[in-house]
């Protein structure tokens, strides 16, 4: 999972395909009808299409295929477990029922890797309550920092041995480990908090403004949302 | 186990709009329960909620399993039930937008992930007193991470019954296989995430005592450590 999320990052800031000059907003939309159409489908028909139209729009933003498959296939598994729950010989509800998360995960996926993090938190903390909104932008700048110590940290229990321990002395090893990552994240926000009376923090972290700056690119946006709603319209009933 | 990872589109919409709702009036409970902090303490509620999704992000070798970590009972103990519902709630929306678990299903993530957050610090000032800080944060963790189980179980079965055709369709053997294998991956987080925040309450309790609240009975616990008040 750590080097998903950290290529989803690099690519969403890096990615210089059309997909990623298009507004946020614009995204975020098309995403969100995208995903509650994923949810509602009544039929197998439309949960392929949407699934099709997931992966033509995935693959032109230039993802790496293989970021692809792993960030967008994260559902197969609780997806099957639930399929096989409920499994009653009817393999086309069983199928209807694993392409809805894929669906959703495809669209999910492409809207974070074609999108950078402050323009897609932007619109997100405007209808959230502030202290949450600003939660948004600090935990996500925060992970990164942390992550890379947290990994360094277990890295050096492995080469210390701490996986050759009994789990009952492991534990509360790799505790005072992740408590020296409490100390580190205190100091940090001490440290955060500097700098944003510094850069004249008016008490609220707005986020930048070019979610909503429309652009040439923002064409191809709407032409995916048309076909989704082309499918939609086409293949509601089509069982 | 304080994290369902269930995806979109698996859970029935009784289920998951009811939770969606439920989840943000908690949370603007929990906001105007904390309404006047200063940036700083938002500021920590970022370092932690980033530390949470870092751990669970590692698996850590557990037996023949690897089993991620949420952290949730020590980050509830450290900065109280209000913030710790924001923290929980921001934490799932962030894996939500990165693939891992539904969009939503954030407000069902929120609650089970945010009860276990908000019980922990009121089950860790009881249980302080006349234990050690590492004792009483193992406990209280090992105490919130079954509720959430709790919850989770609840909510899993519940969508099973909720489901369209599915009432009292599966087979007893199914279900009996589901059950034992979702009741031994809860003993097995309890008893992880008891184990880690064990070694985090005597590395605190040693370095930074202040940033643990206090016992009830011993002074009035403290909301924040006094450099964030």
């Amino acid at each position: 999972m750590i080097n998903t999320i950290a290529q989803i990052d690099f690519v969403a800031s890096a990615g210089r395909s059309p997909w990623h000059r298009a507004s946020a907003l614009g995204k975020l939309v098309l995403a969100g009808a995208a995903v509650l159409l994923a949810v509602f489908v009544p039929g197998l028909k439309l949960a392929l299409a949407l699934y099709a139209i997931g992966w033509v729009v995935a693959l032109t933003s230039r993802l790496p295929l293989r970021l692809l498959v792993a960030a967008a296939g994260y559902p197969l598994l609780f997806a099957t477990l639930f399929a096989a729950l409920r499994w009653d010989g009817d393999w086309g509800d069983a199928l209807r029922l694993m392409l809805r998360p894929l669906t959703a995960s495809l669209y999910l996926v492409w809207l974070v890797g074609t999108t950078p993090y402050p323009d897609l938190f932007a619109p997100l903390s405007r209808v959230l309550p502030r202290t949450v909104g600003d939660g948004l932008f600090l935990t996500y700048r925060a992970l990164f920092e942390l992550l890379a110590r947290a990994q360094r940290m277990f890295r050096a229990f492995h080469l210390r041995a701490a996986a050759a321990l009994p789990a009952r002395r492991r534990l509360p090893i790799a505790g005072e480990g992740i408590g020296t990552l409490v100390l580190h994240g205190f100091e940090r926000s001490q440290r955060m908090y500097s700098v944003m009376l510094l850069r004249g923090h008016s008490g609220r972290i707005c986020g930048c403004r070019h979610y909503a700056e429309w652009s040439g690119a923002d064409l191809w946006v709407v032409l995916a949302a048309c076909a989704v709603a082309a499918a939609a319209v086409l293949l509601w009933r089509a069982g | 186990m304080t994290h369902l990872h269930i995806p979109d589109g698996v859970l029935p919409p009784l289920l998951w709009g009811p939770g969606l709702a439920l989840a943000l009036a908690l949370l603007l409970l929990a906001v105007r329960a904390s309404r006047g902090e200063t940036p700083r303490t938002i500021a920590y509620q970022g370092a932690l909620g980033g530390l949470m999704l870092a751990v669970m992000s590692i698996p850590i070798p557990l037996f023949a399993l690897e089993y991620c970590l949420t952290l949730a009972g020590p980050v509830g103990v450290l900065l109280g039930p209000a913030a710790g519902f924001q923290v929980a709630f921001v934490v799932c929306v962030i894996l939500a937008l990165l693939g891992q678990g539904g969009i939503t299903v954030v407000g069902l993530n929120a609650l089970v992930l945010g009860v276990s957050v908000a019980v922990a610090r009121p089950l860790y000032v009881r249980l302080a007193a006349g234990r050690s800080a590492a004792a009483a944060l193992a406990l209280a963790t090992g105490g919130a991470q079954a509720v959430a189980g709790l919850v989770w179980f609840a909510l899993l079965l519940l969508a099973l019954r909720m489901s369209p055709g599915a009432v009292g369709a599966i087979p007893t053997a199914r279900a009996g296989l589901f059950a034992g294998v979702t009741l031994a991956l809860w003993l097995l987080a309890i008893a992880a995430e008891s184990g880690v925040a064990f070694g985090i309450g005597r590395f605190l309790a040693r370095v930074r005592p202040d940033l643990l609240p206090a016992a009830a009975g011993g002074g009035s616990p403290a909301r924040l450590p006094r450099s964030l008040a």
